[in-house]
This record gives C-alpha cells, sequence and structure tokens, in this order.
C-alpha cells in the first residue's frame, strides 16, 4: 500500500516536472542566463511550501501514517564536501541541464541520450563510493 | 518563448508539497541523489560506502519509478523537446537530445553523480529540503550548485557547442 503510493507520489512529481519543464536542458539554461523568472518561481516557491508545512507539522505535532511522530533532520555541515561537491554538481547540472530526477524522466523520455545520462551519474557515484574515504570532508 | 504547460506558481507549491508527503507516507526526508547508492549497493556491497542497509533507501527507488514511468509516459504522449518551442538556446545547440550528444551527457552526468554524493544532497534534498529546515549545509550546498552552474552554462556550454 506504502509502497503504491510511494510510486504514486513519484509518478505524479515527475508529471509536475515535464508540465512545467524543470526537466528540460533548455530552462536550466535560461535560468544560469536570467533570462526567466520561472525556474527561480518554481524553486522559490517550493521552498516556501515546504517550509510553511514543515512549521505546520511541528505546531500541530502532526503525525505520520504509521501514528508516528514526524521528525526531521538537518543534514550535518560539511564545508569542504559541500562546497567541493555542490560546484561538481553545479557544474554537472549548468551541462546537462539535469538533476537527480530529470534523469529519471529524460531516460524514460529522450531515449536518444537518456541512458547515457543515467549511466554517467551512475558512474559519478560509484566513484564517489570508491574515493570517499580520500576525499576532504 | 513558449511558457510551460504548467505555470510556477502552481507547479513549485506542488513540488514543495512532496516535503510532507514523504513525511507523513514515509517518515522520510526529501531527496533524490541517494536513490543512486541505494541502486548500486545491490552489486557493489564490496565497497564500504554501498555496503550499509539500503532497505531504509527503498522509497527512493519507488520514487525513481514513478518518475522514470513519468518520462516513459511521456516519451509516448508528447513531442520530443524541440528547441524552437522552448527557447531561443536552439541557436547553441539545435537538438540537443540527440544521440551524437550521448558522450556529453555520459561525462555531465558523472560529475551530477560524483557532486550530488560527494555535497550529501541534490536540488531535491539539499535545495528544497534542506532549505525549508533554513540547514546552513543546504544553503552553502545551494550557493554553490548556482556557482558551478554559471560557471558551466556561461563558459563550458559554448566550448562543447561552438
Amino acid at each position: 500500500m506504502r509502497t503504491l503510493l510511494t510510486i504514486t507520489i513519484g509518478f505524479l512529481f515527475g508529471w509536475i516536472l515535464i508540465g512545467t519543464e524543470a526537466y528540460s536542458w533548455y530552462r536550466i539554461q535560461e535560468m544560469f542566463h536570467f533570462e526567466s523568472f520561472h525556474m527561480y518561481g518554481v524553486l522559490g516557491s517550493a521552498i516556501a511550501t515546504g517550509a510553511l508545512a514543515l512549521f505546520l507539522i511541528k505546531k500541530f505535532n502532526l503525525k505520520s501514517m504509521n501514528g508516528n511522530p514526524i521528525v526531521v533532520k538537518p543534514k550535518p555541515i560539511q564545508l569542504k564536501a559541500n562546497v567541493i561537491g555542490g560546484i561538481t554538481f553545479g557544474v554537472g547540472w549548468g551541462l546537462s541541464g539535469a538533476c537527480s530526477a530529470p534523469v529519471f524522466i529524460l531516460a524514460g523520455k529522450e531515449w536518444a541520450i537518456g541512458g547515457f545520462l543515467l549511466l554517467g551519474v551512475l558512474i559519478g557515484v560509484l566513484l564517489f563510493g570508491i574515493f570517499e574515504n580520500k576525499l576532504p570532508k | 518563448m513558449n511558457e510551460p504547460f504548467i505555470p510556477w506558481y502552481i507547479a513549485g507549491p506542488l513540488i514543495g508539497l512532496m516535503v510532507p508527503a514523504l513525511l507523513i507516507v514515509r517518515e522520510k526526508q526529501f531527496g533524490l541523489s541517494s536513490s543512486y547508492r541505494t541502486l548500486l549497493s545491490r552489486i557493489f556491497k564490496k565497497i564500504p560506502y554501498f555496503n550499509y542497509d539500503y532497505r531504509q533507501d527503498n522509497f527512493q527507488i519507488q520514487l525513481v519509478i514513478g518518475i522514470f514511468l513519468a518520462g516513459l509516459m511521456a516519451h509516448f504522449l508528447l513531442p520530443q523537446n524541440s528547441p524552437e518551442t522552448v527557447s531561443n538556446y536552439g541557436k547553441i545547440a539545435t537538438q540537443i537530445y540527440s544521440f551524437e550528444n550521448g558522450w556529453f551527457f555520459l561525462f555531465s552526468g558523472i560529475l551530477v553523480g560524483f557532486g550530488a554524493r560527494y555535497a550529501n544532497g541534490c536540488t531535491a534534498g539539499h535545495c528544497i529540503m534542506g532549505m525549508s529546515q533554513f540547514s546552513v549545509a543546504s544553503l552553502v550546498s545551494t550557493i554553490c550548485f548556482f556557482i558551478g552552474g554559471l560557471i558551466s552554462s556561461h563558459y563550458l556550454i559554448p566550448v562543447f557547442f561552438e
């Protein structure tokens, strides 16, 4: 039941990204060239909605579907990793026009390059896994 | 330039609802880049980074299956992305999603995967989930995502597509 619900959430999320063209190389280029407010509007209002939802969950002590209290943990600060990894990811994002979710959309939608992109991301994560201990955190 | 089918003020809030949806349904924080770690952890058990209890990230596999299915459906329902319908970047690369650019996407994909796991999050985990929590690590990462993207879209794209 929860599995089916999660797949449905992913499916709807995918369609929102498709409908608003957030998966598109052209929209991402447009964003980095400050030629349209569109992507800033998408990201900004997503963050605002997320923050409001977290505030409401905390304020009303909302429980999960299984009746457990909802606990939200902040990600740990790892300055070097956040900066070096962040810039590396950003360079890849600006080139491919795709971050994690759009990679799966493109794998399904744009067959000519989607497989290459997905394979590339998996190789990148594998490389990180291999060198994880040697990288500055 | 065409406007997308779903305007930002509808798409953005719906994307933001991913945060409470996953907390309520799965008690999990929104994030997608660890889905790749989970996928690889089934194969590369000998590498410590992939040798973990991947069941905790099972929900991510289910999420990306849904995302992939949405893309697959769009493949049959929507026309392939053509620059004249989307933006003036058609001038830089007339058909970005074409087979000849496979190597380009493979290369940039490596940077996306490596960088996202190194930074411990991507646009979903840091930019949306992390910023919703006002997390410092996520603010730093999001700023760096944009620095990297500005560098590559302004200075590297012209090198690749002269």
